[in-house]
């Protein structure tokens, strides 16, 4: 059950090129919390009018230097209402409401491996994913323009079995897009025995899917949208969707049926 | 002293206090049980409902402007037979007044909704979407219009014996025309403004932001253009009103009331805080204490008191 509550801000670390992880007070917002859920955050008195939506990135037990209460979200600066947020100190009021929508799922099949598909500050949602199935061994393939956009890459390398980092320009990893070693992996293994997990931009998303479906793999993305209210009704956070049993489309609201949606649902 | 007496009656329709929620911002209200209790509303007005169900416009349909935001949802809708058979059974164990917003692309679209509900246990009352910008047909064509307006109004009003509360468009060069053609056609109340049509352009990539370009403006941003209508319309319209616009607390509502509204709507406050409604009713029951008011009814258009006509 979602919850509207201001609470104080207990942490905001600057991780470097503009990401931040923010943590506050989250002991009312209850337990049973899924990874990729998320939260619509506002900073009170502030000019920007609508809240901005955050997935959870940390759960109790993610990080060790947390204490149990806290919840972590990851945030890069990329504009107004992300900027109020990074100016906020230990102690400052934010409007917290959630948790909201649809998390990531185990993997369908319990034996599987859990291939994660992170693309940047897309990275958000994994660390709590990560935490949920360090049991079962998760492999990252982690992609960003450059070295400097990887926030977290160090808590990944300690929490996944394998992280293999791709950037644009090739400063950090393998040069090129984090979908080719995906799709080697993928030609590699048998796609029955994994579980891909992604989040970034849309057009990493689309590949993502594309991959996962020609090799017949389950895979659950996490999508980003504007978003108005984060409860379903603005309606303006749709996306494409095949409609159930029939021909054609319809729109889902990403705050409600998502943020993580099965890739074959997608009419992309 | 006395608790204040919020009840508000607008012609045929009673509501236990004046504030209720805008169609649109609201969806079918059982959207906000977890954060507030429907039965402490006024009322709440549903998403437009059309004679069957509607897909609505692709995406982008949103985005913030200052002080408000653009949409262009394109009236998403379950349909009315949905609505009846889905929705309205859910309500009917809340005290709050449902009004149900009412859309068609042509006349008889419109009569087919009204006359559906109108044999529909639970409904109070019925808002005619004759202003929403972001639809091809229907909409603002017959808002605009003031013959258009006049016909669609008479004919529902012939369709229904529910309170008929008529939305008016802001898009126009004298809301007071349009204002007396549905009063003309039978309307028993008037809520006003729906959005403004505007645009926002990403100067980044050079295109529109919106899917479909433009998009109705809502919030803050509009909510002196909105009370400068309702005080127009108050003057000029012998009917009640229902005053929409960029509303987030108590004061913002009280301008409405003193310029001529005996009710209010709250709308895109609530996606940023579900209670806003409750919020809003709360400050205006703790002005009308304050200042000693038995009820909202004194206040109705007192902002005009010595000024003449």
């Amino acid at each position: 059950m979602p919850r509207d509550l201001t609470t104080p801000v207990l942490r905001n670390v600057e991780l470097g090129h503009g990401n931040f992880l923010i943590e506050f007070d989250g002991r009312e917002l209850g337990a049973g919390m899924q990874p990729a859920q998320f939260f619509m955050i506002g900073v009170p008195g502030s000019a920007a009018l609508l809240r901005r939506p955050y997935s959870v990135c940390g759960l109790a037990g993610t990080f060790d230097d947390a204490p149990p209460h806290a919840v972590q979200v990851l945030y890069k600066v990329v504009g107004h209402g992300t900027a109020l947020l990074a100016a906020l100190g230990p102690g400052a009021p934010i409007d917290v409401l959630g948790p909201l929508g649809r998390g990531f799922s185990p993997p369908a099949r319990p034996d599987a491996r859990p291939v994660i598909v992170a693309g940047g500050i897309g990275c958000a949602p994994f660390p709590a994913l990560l935490h949920w199935l360090e049991r079962s061994a998760p492999w990252m393939y982690y992609g960003a323009r450059t070295g400097e956009d990887l926030p977290l890459l160090d808590w990944f390398e300690r929490h996944a079995e394998r992280v293999v980092v791709t950037t644009d320009d090739g400063s950090r990893g393998l040069r090129g897009r984090v979908t080719e070693p995906l799709e080697e992996l993928l030609a590699e293994e048998d796609p029955a025995g994994l579980e891909i997990y992604a989040c970034g931009p849309e057009p990493m998303l689309r590949a993502v899917a594309r991959i996962a479906r020609t090799r017949g793999a389950s895979c659950q993305l996490s999508l980003e949208a504007h978003m108005a209210c984060g409860f379903g009704v603005c309606l303006g956070c749709v996306v494409p969707t095949h409609r159930p049993g029939g021909d054609g489309l319809v729109y889902d609201r990403v705050c409600v049926e998502g943020p993580v949606m099965q890739a074959e649902r997608l009419a992309w | 002293m006395v608790k204040p007496d919020l009840a508000v009656t607008l012609g045929p329709l009673a509501l236990r206090n004046p504030v209720l929620a805008a169609s649109g911002t609201f969806g079918y209200g059982l959207e906000f049980l977890p954060f507030l209790d429907l039965n402490e509303l006024g009322g709440f007005v549903t998403k437009g409902l059309s004679p069957r169900p509607r897909l609505g416009n692709p995406p982008p349909r949103i985005v913030e402007t200052p002080a408000g935001m653009l949409n262009t949802i394109g009236l998403q809708n379950v349909g009315v037979d949905t609505f009846i058979a889905d929705k309205l059974p859910e309500l009917r164990r809340f005290r709050t007044s449902v009004v149900a917003n009412v859309f068609g692309e042509t006349e008889a679209e419109f009569l087919e909704v009204c006359a559906k509900l109108d044999g529909a246990l639970g409904v109070a009352a019925i808002e005619l979407n004759v202003s929403c910008p972001n639809v091809e047909k229907g909409g603002m064509i017959f808002g605009n219009d003031p013959t258009a307006l006049c016909r669609v109004t008479r004919a529902c009003r012939d369709a229904t014996s529910l309170p008929l509360i008529v939305k008016l468009s802001p898009n126009v060069t004298d809301i007071r025309e349009t204002a007396r053609a549905a009063a003309d056609g039978g309307a028993d109340v008037l809520s006003l403004v729906n959005t403004f049509v505007g645009m926002a352009i990403d100067v980044e990539r050079r295109r529109p932001v919106l899917a479909k370009i433009s998009g109705g403006l809502s919030g803050p941003a509009i909510r002196p253009l909105a009370v400068w209508m309702t005080w127009q319309v108050h003057r000029a319209v012998p009917l009640p009103l229902i005053g929409i616009g960029g509303i987030v607390d108590a004061r913002d509502a009280l301008e409405f009331v003193l310029a001529g509204a005996s009710a209010v709507q709250v709308g895109t406050a609530s996606f940023i805080h579900p209670d806003a409604p409750l919020r809003v009713l709360r400050g205006i029951e703790e002005y009308l204490e304050r200042h000693g008011i038995a009820t909202l009814r004194e206040l109705v258009g007192a902002a005009e008191s010595g000024i003449p006509a």
